[in-house]
């Protein structure tokens, strides 16, 4: 009866080991941080991105200015609802390039406004060069819309080109 | 004989460190990261764009440069006889085995590497000029930038051709 009493006793203090929980903890974020640093460009939800078969890793977002193509609402809308709803919330209408300054305040382009985003890059262009990074690694990241038409991508190239930013790159997601 | 005292070692306290505090931390971390990172990352498509400065412009290729056509519709041609992808449909859905069929133009890829190819037998870069109509899908331009780094070709002259 007592040796009863004492292990029920016994079973009482036991605790919890806390340390393999913290350790699977560490490891996942570790993980995700390492995933995180892979890209962090601004990401506009109401693009719906094209897929490509071949396309390789964006292993440093370093460098890069920001350029989302829009489609035209009635197909952005068809396709996904809350993306156009998105775009009509953070953009006025006839917006087809959106980009994001230092404080991640969305700023629409109209398709009258070509001197004004080539300004605009002109202007990120300078404050990364302002921070030492290499002109090579200075490029457009085009995040263009699938059903975009050609036009409104030549345009944001054109207007990179005569800011004087002659790198692209295009955008995509693994198609399989 | 003098009687010493026994001094008696103080008793051992358990120091413990309290890390709730640095587990609730990590665990903020944890979340931020997760909600921070998309799994399926973006990936990339380079593209030198030939500038007008370059010393290549004013002299003939000795190659002759490879052109390629994209309609409206989005029907890709190499050369404007060779039509090597079909138009495009928006309706296939994504991961489907006709939607990969769409995205993929081997015989674009293939005419690519023989022009590379003849490009580095006379110790020369290819020349591709991409025609796209200005009504013409941005993701059937990205198809044909696709098959561009298959064939490992990065610098592309790229124009718009006017809507027929």
């Amino acid at each position: 009866m007592a040796k009863k009493e004492a292990r029920a006793q016994e079973e009482v203090n036991a605790e919890a080991d806390p340390s393999p929980m913290i350790d699977c903890c560490f490891l996942l974020l570790m993980f995700f941080i390492v995933n995180a640093s892979q890209i962090t460009v601004s990401k506009d939800p109401s693009v719906n991105m094209p897929n490509a078969v071949s396309a390789s890793e964006m292993k440093d977002a370093n460098g890069c200015i920001v350029v989302n193509v829009f489609a035209d609402p009635e197909i952005m809308g068809a396709k996904n609802a809350k993306a156009l709803e998105k775009y009509n919330k953070n953009y006025n209408p006839g917006t087809i390039w959106g980009v994001a300054d230092a404080s991640q305040n969305s700023i629409g382009f109209n398709s009258g406004q070509m001197q004004e985003l080539s300004d605009f890059i002109t202007k990120q262009r300078e404050a990364m060069e302002g921070k030492k990074i290499k002109p090579e690694m200075i490029r457009l990241y085009l995040r263009g819309d699938a059903d975009a038409p050609w036009s409104r991508t030549a345009g944001a190239i054109q207007a990179a080109a005569a800011a004087g930013v002659n790198n692209i790159v295009f955008g995509t997601l693994p198609a399989e | 004989m003098a009687r010493r005292k026994k001094i008696e070692p103080p008793q051992e306290e358990e120091i413990t460190s309290n890390i709730s505090s640095m587990i609730d931390c990590c665990f903020l971390l944890l979340i931020y990261f997760l909600v921070a990172t998309s799994l399926v990352s973006e990936k990339k498509l380079d593209i030198n764009i030939p500038t007008p400065n370059s010393s290549q412009t004013s002299k003939k290729p000795k190659v002759d440069p490879g052109n390629i056509y994209v309609s409206s519709s989005g029907v890709v041609t190499w050369n404007k006889d060779l039509t090597v992808g079909e138009a495009y449909d928006p309706g296939l859905k994504p991961g489907t085995p006709e939607y990969l069929q769409q995205r993929r133009m081997d015989s674009l890829v293939e005419s690519l590497k023989l022009l590379k190819e003849q490009a580095t037998a006379l110790d020369t870069t290819p020349v591709v000029m991409l025609h796209g109509s200005g009504k013409a899908p941005h993701q059937r331009i990205v198809d044909v930038m696709a098959a561009l780094a298959e064939a490992d070709i990065h610098s592309v002259g790229l124009s718009t051709t006017p809507d027929e």
